[in-house]
């Protein structure tokens, strides 16, 4: 049995997590997105909903960071969070065979 | 013989009742014609000739006037089949209409759908964004010109929405209702530009505080003027053609009518047309029956509506909310509180035993009608408990399915939670009785009144088979079940019974008491207004009345009261008076201590309104008296208390009832349009006009 | 200066305890009325259902009541109240659909109240509590201030009703109680623990001048206590009928029913999801004025059969500034997620709720922060902050189900732009007031739909904004606009909705100006997050441009559309900020949509078309986030579109077109 967990993710009762659009491994149901792409660039990147530059308000370094499906580079998360800070943004889902 | 007809075309049915002078009167019923409404309504001019005993030529000929309730404006907003509308209005202010002021989200929602608030959404945009333009234009909160309209750039953004297709022009600008130049000269502008355009502005359609409201009150009127016009000057020339040399009256939501020449360009005000002839009728009975303070409740097939009569006049609102947008629009104010006759029972996912608020509707409607309906409704209650006889209802003209009533309460309530079909049903009947006392009394005590206070009239074809169990749970000492010659057409009876009312206001919020003189040129000029409008009507009237109000507020309280205002000039004293009466008005509604009053009194609008009674106003004849007890057609098994369990019954046909008899519960009475059920503990008793009156000797 | 420990103050650091030791430690002092199971047992449906929709209308009845009475705007006019019905320990039998996470922890306040006022002064028919102090619950700061009333039947305290409302001023240094550079919770209103306000039937003088002294509008305030013991009133008569007709035992027993219904009913969806655990996180800036830094809470959802547990470990400290909350304002910001998108069809009886619902959180931290830290902004600080990481957790959680995931929505305005003015109004009285233009937040997208656009707030089901007529009437002010801001929503194959704008100037005051209070973050980085791929929701914005040329541009025939047509001197308004406004300075405050839902290159190029006629996308969102090339007629260009979203698609990995990796 297997579950969609997202728009963008399926999770397989061996625990793999795969691509809904192109079927390609992620990551496991431990780390559902360990095998994919992460890049972090400037805020702004983000587009215009993005109204001023975080270093007016902040000292710390703020990035758009965005986590792709390694293969059609489908966007699975994004966040604008302190660089200085590992993701907290995390799941784990228990399949039943 | 001078006649007056009223007409009320429902969804399913196109009611008449006439009368003339003498007190002679008739009632028709035919099916009504969609899409086409004009057809049942010449049709049922037809019948009521039938039973008059003339032709249809000698009934019009010798008509004054038609009084028409219309669904035509309320079916068109609803369908969406509206004139394409161009809207103009203040740079930086056209999003008021999207954003609405974001109420309009859930407004008019109930409470079980506002719950599921991910499930919200906004309607549908009253203007796409192609037809909306925004123009330099402002002035502030004194009426003062902060900045002058452009109109160079009018005129570019007038041939623009022409050229995208608009059909008919809104213009609704800020604080337009203290400074109308603006609009007025935009107004002269789109005819310049664009001759023959229907335009409607917010200054003559709701010169009142509130952007929202009053963009959306515009914006709605101009997109059912056009249609109503359609639909009205092509009827008006069928019945001209067949001899009607009367006038033909519109009803309107406010309880009165207006002359159809008018209507069209105030077309919002007619939404509430076919809702309020009940509570219009319920006003008529009660001035004869001498009751002051009447719940009017209207239990039909597919709703359940509820309005008040204070003393003697029916309780009305400013606003109202269609589409879950905001309308100024002052109506007789009806409740919808539910799903009628159609309220589907069903067991919820905690195992619990529910009743509405989802309907059957029309179409499947309950499962007894046999046409396909499944789920069992409040009907097929009502039928399984012995209060319908299902070879009579609607006097034999519907055949009922006992057995697919039962089999959907066997399925979808008794099995489930592991009751008889009998239990099953007479819980969902109590059920059903116990909510509708909730609800009512929850407009009852939000009017700022005690049910205790009011006699409750309940009509409709499902409302006296319940009413005398809701009633008892409100401890309103009396029901009035009008039967006699206007029950099968009672709001058509309404109809019939009303006067032209006319509404003009002004809003000019300002601390209170504003100067004297502000005040009464502010009421004059309403009055100017009112007598040109009573003139173009082209009526004679029995009498024509003013009745002046303010709406007013304590400064920082959102609500604002429609306070009484004395009809002639008023000096200082006059004024304090009226704050006063403001203030005992406003505990009545809030409670006591419920006012801010340090923080002062605002005035924000003025409003008249002008009543032109009919000379000829229907008078319902008495009906024979009888002697002794009244013999039974019958008996049957019924299930009206849970407490007491399944009875005999005796069950009387109204037509062998008159004046005087007394029926003990547990009863049922069985009329040509309805079914009356009376548990034990009520005693019914029919009166001199044919109503049967029920009391109460216990609890 | 740091937080120095209070000693004394635990007796108030509140947690909810059982009904069983809430009994325990009332011992006699109180006669608490009980039922049995056989009584609850023995329901029939009927009379559960009458009994049930009967308790429904009081609650509503209580809200109708508050709220007609009340003269505060943001009661009246945005719905910042709600009503509650409690059993005899306080569990909440069912809430008024208001502000919902104000009536999340008046359980609280009541077992607070039945354990230390049972003894002494007692508790009696007639009587009445006030609180405003969230270290006890019954609201999130000191702002919200709950009244609840012991209901006697027989003897036996039967059952208790509440209502809380935001008031407007209860003191402290900023007007509004809303003190912008408080570092602890002295600067701030004082708290106040229950105290019998309203002693057989009668209002204290005494105790009512001690609480209105602190306020600067303390008629307002005395209003709005009439208001609440209404309401309490309405309730009481109601309820005591209910008990006559149909006897206290078994009116208990529908209550106690009710709750095991939204209990049951609440795990029996919670079986039908997966387990497993989410985590997600929310941020803050700024604490107070002049402070730059960033804050987190972390939350971890884990959800095993039908329970949740809702863990905040690895959340920051608490923090010398006004946005922390207490354990009540982490589980007022609990709660409204949990109702709207796992109850919104299961009744709303906390009581039964919580009982699925676990919490771990450390002392100490900025959602469960102990005494003296500053609270002011609690509820639109760390709860609301609280609501945006949980709203994360229970979406992932409910993404998991075909059917569930329907009634799961991205985050919604991720914080509350507080903007209020003081000063001298046109008609020369003094006045205070929050603007409330921004209830008008985005909400989340949905999984099958956009977010609705300008359509509210997550704790509010029913908020509302007054028309620009009415503010302009009330105060002195003139808008130059109130609009929809394209692109605020965020991005994604179901947009989130957009926020909006309210630009001002000054108006008719005759100080000339009017004095202003800024609290609204997310200006470093945006506070409504996406889900699956959808961005968050634009940040906050706020400018205020000092000696513009407004009034000259008026005097030439022309309302200015945007801030770069005002000429003068811009001023990015930080998160927290006190100023005044002078005649010719112009104020913009922008607050934010909600979240979106799914990767923007996948939304329907002709619904970011029909997005940019509506001014909900800009030209430059559409291009460059979604993807979508549009004609000069504004239709979708599908070719061009197609080869633009191929190229998007590498390059904004950080790939060129050989999907090599591209140099920043
Ligand atoms: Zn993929």
């Amino acid at each position: 049995m297997s579950l969609f967990i997202d728009d963008n993710l399926e999770q397989h009762s061996d625990g793999s997590v795969t691509c809904r659009h192109c079927s390609h491994l992620v990551g496991d149901a431990a780390a559902p997105m360990n095998a994919a792409r992460v890049t972090e660039t400037a805020p702004r990147t983000a587009g215009p909903s993005v109204r001023e530059d975080a270093a007016l308000f902040a000292d710390r370094p703020i990035v758009f960071r965005r986590t792709f499906c390694p293969e059609c580079l489908t966007l699975l998360q994004a966040e604008i969070v302190p660089g200085d800070e590992v993701s907290s943004r995390h799941r784990s889902l228990i399949v039943g065979a | 013989m001078a006649y007056v007809i009223g007409i009320d075309i429902g969804g399913t049915f196109t009611d008449a009742f006439a009368a003339d002078e003498s007190g002679r009167v008739a009632a028709t019923k035919t099916p009504s014609t969609p899409p086409d409404f004009s057809q049942g309504f010449l049709t049922v001019l037809d019948e009521m000739a039938g039973a008059l005993g003339i032709s249809t030529r000698a009934l019009l000929s010798d008509t004054n006037y038609i009084i028409h309730g219309t669904t035509s404006t309320l079916n068109a907003l609803v369908t969406g089949d509206v004139a394409a509308v161009g809207f103009l209005t203040t740079r930086g202010h056209a999003d008021s209409v999207a954003i609405m002021n974001l109420e309009g989200r859930y407004a008019g929602l109930g409470s079980d759908r506002v719950q599921d608030m991910v499930l919200t959404n906004k309607p549908a945009p009253l203007v796409p964004p192609q037809l909306i333009r925004e123009l330099d234009e402002r002035i502030d909160y004194k009426g003062h010109e902060v900045v002058s309209l452009d109109e160079t750039g009018a005129r570019v953004a007038i041939r623009e929405l022409v050229d995208a297709g608009a059909q008919a022009i809104a213009v609704s600008l800020l604080w337009s209702f203290l400074n109308d130049s603006h609009e007025r000269r935009l107004g002269e502008l789109i005819t310049e530009e664009a001759p023959g355009l229907y335009v409607a502005l917010s200054c003559d359609v709701s010169p009142r505080i509130r952007e929202y409201a009053r963009s959306a009150t515009t914006i709605m009127n101009t997109q059912v003027g056009p249609r109503l016009r359609d639909y009205l000057r092509p009827l008006e020339a069928e019945l001209r053609e067949r001899g009607f040399g009367g006038s033909l009256l519109v009803m309107q939501g406010s309880g009165g009518c207006v002359d159809s020449s008018d209507a069209p360009s105030r077309a919002i005000t007619t939404i509430g047309s076919v809702l309020t002839g009940g509570v219009v009728g319920c006003t008529r009975l009660a001035e004869s029956l001498g009751h002051r303070n009447v719940i009017s409740t209207d239990m039909g097939g597919t709703t359940f509506l509820a309005g008040l009569v204070v003393d003697g006049a029916p309780v009305s609102t400013t606003s109202t909310v269609l589409n879950q947008y905001q309308l100024n629009v002052p109506m007789v104010d009806v409740h919808t509180l539910g799903a009628g006759g159609g309220a589907i029972a069903w067991v919820d996912a905690g195992h619990n035993l529910r009743v509405g608020p989802r309907s059957a509707g029309a179409r499947p409607g309950p499962a007894c009608y046999g046409d396909g309906g499944t789920e069992p409704t409040v009907s097929d209650v009502d039928l399984l408990l012995g209060i319908i006889n299902p070879g009579n209802f609607l006097g034999g003209r519907k055949k009922l399915s006992k057995e697919l009533a039962a089999q959907a309460v066997r399925t979808h309530i008794a099995e489930p939670l592991g009751l008889s079909v009998d239990d099953a049903a007479a819980a969902v009947y109590a059920i059903q009785n116990a909510q509708t006392a909730d609800l009512v009394r929850k407009v009852v005590v939000t009017s700022g009144h005690d049910p205790r206070d009011f006699v409750l009239y309940a009509f409709g074809g499902a409302g006296p088979m319940h009413c005398a169990s809701y009633a008892a749970d409100l401890e309103v000492g009396e029901v009035v079940v009008p039967l006699g010659s206007t029950a099968a057409v009672f709001s058509a009876y309404g109809l019939a019974a009303s006067d032209i009312v006319l509404t003009a206001e002004l809003s000019a919020p300002a601390n209170f008491p504003t100067p004297v003189a502000d005040f009464n040129s502010s009421f004059a000029h309403l009055r100017a207004e009112l007598e040109d409008r009573l003139a173009d009507q082209k009526l004679k009237f029995a009498h024509v009345a003013y009745r002046n109000e303010a709406d007013m507020r304590y400064t920082l309280q959102l609500a604002e009261v429609a306070t009484p205002v004395p009809a002639e000039t008023v000096d200082e004293s006059g004024l304090a008076d009226i704050a006063t009466g403001f203030g005992e008005l406003y505990e009545r509604l809030y409670g006591k201590g419920s006012g801010f009053a340090e923080a002062g009194l605002q005035l924000i609008t003025y409003r008249t309104q002008a009543v032109g009674m009919l000379p000829i106003r229907p008078q319902l004849g008495e009906i024979p008296s009888g002697r002794g007890d009244p013999t039974p057609s019958s008996t049957r098994r019924v299930f009206l208390d849970a407490r007491r369990g399944w009875q005999d019954a005796d069950i009387h046909d109204y037509r062998d009832l008159a004046a005087g008899h007394e029926l003990k519960g547990p009863a049922v009475v069985e009329a040509p349009t309805t079914t009356v059920a009376l548990p034990e503990g009520c005693i019914g008793r029919v009166d001199r006009l044919g109503n049967l009156v029920i009391r109460y000797t216990q609890v | 200066m740091p937080v120095i420990p209070v000693a004394g103050s635990e007796e108030f650091a509140n947690l909810p305890t059982s009904p069983a030791e809430t009994r325990r430690i009332v011992g006699t002092a109180v006669k608490l009325h009980e039922v049995g199971q056989s009584v609850i047992d023995a329901l029939d449906p009927l009379t559960y259902e009458v009994i049930r929709h009967r308790l429904t209308s009081i609650t509503e009845e209580m809200g109708e009541a508050l709220k007609r009475m009340s003269g505060s705007v943001v009661v009246t006019d945005c719905n910042d109240f709600d009503a509650a019905i409690m059993d005899e320990v306080g569990d909440v039998v069912q809430v008024g659909l208001y502000n919902t996470e104000l009536a999340a922890s008046l359980d609280m306040a009541v077992s607070w109240t039945l354990r230390h006022r049972a003894a002494r002064p007692g508790i009696a028919p007639g009587d009445m509590f006030l609180c405003n102090d969230p270290w006890v619950g019954g609201g999130l700061h000191q702002n919200d201030v709950s009244l609840f009333a012991p209901l006697f039947i027989d003897g036996e305290l039967f059952a208790w009703t509440g209502a809380v409302a935001h008031q407007v001023d209860l003191g402290g240094v900023s007007p509004g109680s809303w003190s912008v550079a408080a570092t602890d919770v002295f600067w701030e209103s004082v708290p106040t623990p229950p105290v019998k306000i309203v002693e057989n039937g009668e209002i204290r003088d005494d105790i009512e001048d001690m609480y209105l002294r602190r306020s600067r509008v303390p008629k307002l305030v005395a209003l709005d206590l009439r208001a609440k013991i209404g309401a309490n009133n309405v309730a009481h008569e109601r309820l005591h009928a209910l008990c006559e007709k149909y006897g206290a035992a078994t009116v208990k027993a529908v209550m106690r029913r009710v709750l095991k219904d939204a209990e049951t009913r609440l795990r029996a969806k919670l079986s039908e999801l997966p387990d497993g655990s989410w985590t997600s996180v929310a941020h803050q800036d700024s604490a107070r004025s002049g402070d730059r830094g960033i804050y987190k809470i972390v939350c971890t959802l884990t959800k095993t059969r039908d329970t949740l547990t809702f863990d905040f470990t690895g959340t920051d400290p608490q923090v010398d500034g006004l946005i922390n909350c207490t354990y009540a304002g982490l589980r007022g910001g609990i709660m409204p997620v949990l109702l709207t998108t796992l109850c919104g069809d299961i009744p709303w009886a906390p009581g039964g709720l919580y009982r699925c619902v676990e919490i771990i959180s450390e002392p100490g931290t900025i959602n469960n922060c102990t005494f003296p830290s500053g609270i002011g902004k609690a509820s639109v600080a760390s709860a609301w902050a609280t609501t945006n990481v949980v709203t994360e957790c229970l979406a992932g959680l409910l993404d998991a189900h075909p059917e569930h995931r329907k009634r799961l929505m991205s985050v919604c305005c991720g914080t509350w732009d507080f903007a209020l003015l003081a000063g001298v109004d046109q008609r020369g009285g003094g006045f205070v007031t929050m603007l409330c233009d921004s209830m008008a937040g985005g909400l989340g997208a949905r999984t099958h739909s956009d977010g609705v656009d300008t359509g509210g707030l997550a704790c509010i089901p029913m908020g509302r904004v007054a028309d620009v007529e009415m503010n302009e009437f009330s105060f002195p002010m003139l808008y130059l606009w109130r609009r929809e801001e394209a692109d605020s929503g965020g991005p994604g194959r179901f947009r989130g909705g957009v926020g909006a704008s309210s630009c001002f100037i000054p108006y008719d005051s005759p100080l000339g100006g009017v004095h202003l209070v800024v609290s609204a973050p997310g200006k470093a980085l945006p506070l409504a997050g996406g889900l699956a791929g959808g961005l968050p929701a634009g940040t906050q914005h706020d400018v205020l441009l000092r000696s513009t040329s407004v009034h000259e541009d008026f005097a030439a025939g022309r309302i200015p559309a945007l801030l770069s047509e005002l000429g003068g001197e811009a001023e990015v308004i930080p998160s927290h900020h006190e100023t005044d406004l002078g005649s010719a300075d112009v104020y913009f405050t922008h607050w934010q949509g909600g979240g979106g839902y799914g990767d923007p290159l996948l939304r329907e190029p002709g619904a970011v078309a029909a997005d940019v006629i509506a001014h909900k996308v800009s030209v430059t969102g559409a291009h460059d986030v979604y993807g979508v090339v549009l004609a000069s007629d504004g239709t979708v260009d599908q070719d061009a579109t197609t080869s633009h979203r191929s190229a998007l698609r590498l390059s904004r990995a950080g790939l060129d077109s050989d999907r090599q990796e591209v140099n920043a």
